[in-house]
């Protein structure tokens, strides 16, 4: 994708297109899955800053402080024209500052380090890993990963719950016809039922749309409506994510 | 540099004597940045993302952290290393990449290894990291990632 492109997805995921503009971009990307997927990335991405930043930093007080501010504003969406990252979230911050919500996080190992995982009020980790890569030795990794992590807390005695959400091309996955690891999924769903595999119906519709295919899923996976708002919700709710 | 990085936190906390009394108390931002992968250029795009975010917040600001696991480790693996770690195809510590993370560490950023991975594959911290000490070990990458983000971290990963 070149850098114009990412400004005008940029520009797009902010709601600054006119229509004509948008019309145009979204016929480029029906043309070229690379743009779709980078797009849909951003999106991922402008979702997650704005959940975190939820209660966002105050920029400072006074006028030098709102200068400040600006500045700072205009730094970063300069930023967001080269890595098309860290932008929103700052112009974003100064518009949402006069109404902090709630901290979404309970801390209860203020000095620990390393020791303890995330662990909810109510004494149980909940951890969502998000798949949106379609390597299965990739998804192979993160099944490693997931069954040490399952095996340590059921030795340890402690209670964790753990969702894999599969969405976009990470569905791969969760398919009947295409996953490398399907035995592997029945195994580890039999034995922890702790663990959950979550598909994304949006993802399942657009293979239907694009490619005329019906997708069969594995027996074990569940379907939610949306693979992004599922992990967004996660996270409200106080999940750790990890992005895989 | 776990010193280094509580002094910048209190010097950050003095610095800002009006901020808890007006009863509007200021969150310094704690950011983990993710690295699970071994591609060289995402991972220069990564430490890139993380000198623009210090210029943008400030480092008396942030207290941010890199963790890496799996392929991750990459980041700081000496190429010559790949010799003997196979379960590697690749090693990014170039003489750049080094003087980058030297570059971040001075500005307070912690650069944290996961011990699962130096046992599960075979790594030598010691001998095949650099500039990785006993204190930059987490027990396990993913564990850290979601303690991290219990106590208010916000996740990112580029």
């Amino acid at each position: 994708m070149n850098p114009n492109d990412e400004l005008e997805v940029n520009a797009y995921i902010d709601g600054e297109l006119s229509t004509d503009q948008q019309a145009e971009l979204l016929e480029a990307m029906r043309q070229d899955p690379e743009l779709a997927r980078r797009a849909c990335e951003l999106n991922q991405m402008k979702a997650q800053l704005r959940l975190a930043y939820a209660e966002p930093p105050r920029p400072g007080t006074g006028a030098g402080g709102m200068v400040k501010a600006s500045w700072r504003a205009l730094a970063v969406s300069v930023l967001l024209l080269a890595v098309g990252m860290l932008g929103g979230w700052l112009l974003h911050a100064n518009t949402i500052v006069s109404t902090p919500e709630p901290a979404r996080f309970v801390m209860l190992d203020p000095d620990g380090r390393g020791q303890a995982p995330a662990i909810a009020s109510d004494g149980e980790t909940r951890i969502v890993f998000h798949l949106t890569n379609p390597d299965q030795t990739v998804a192979g990794e993160l099944l490693d990963e997931v069954e040490d992590l399952l095996a340590a807390y059921e030795a340890g005695h402690r209670p964790l719950r753990v969702e894999v959400v599969s969405h976009s091309d990470g569905l791969d996955l969760l398919r009947e016809r295409l996953s490398q690891h399907k035995v592997r999924i029945g195994e580890l769903a039999e034995r922890f039922d702790n663990l959950t595999f979550v598909a994304c119906q949006n993802s399942i519709d657009r293979i239907k749309i694009e490619h005329g295919i019906e997708v069969k899923l594995v027996p074990d996976a569940e379907l939610i409506d949306s693979g992004v708002d599922h992990v967004v919700k996660r996270q409200r709710e106080g999940w750790s994510y990890i992005r895989v | 540099m776990i010193n280094k990085l509580m002094i910048a936190g209190l010097v950050g906390l003095m610095a800002l004597p009006g901020a808890v009394s007006a009863g509007s108390a200021y969150h310094k931002q704690k950011v983990v940045y993710h690295i699970n992968y071994d591609n060289p250029k995402q991972q220069t795009g990564a430490m890139r993302n993380i000198q623009n975010h210090i210029n943008a917040v400030g480092r008396e600001n942030l207290d941010l952290r890199v963790v890496m696991h799996g392929n991750g480790l990459s980041l700081v693996m000496y190429p010559d290393a790949l010799d003997s770690v196979k379960k590697f195809k690749h090693a990014n510590a170039t003489e750049q990449m080094k003087a980058t993370i030297d570059g971040l560490k001075d500005q307070g950023v912690a650069f944290n290894i996961c011990a699962n991975t130096l046992k599960g594959r075979e790594v030598n911290y010691e001998e095949h990291l650099y500039n990785v000490d006993e204190s930059d070990l987490v027990p396990s990458g993913v564990a850290e990632l979601a303690h991290l983000q219990a106590r208010g971290f916000t996740y990112l990963k580029p």
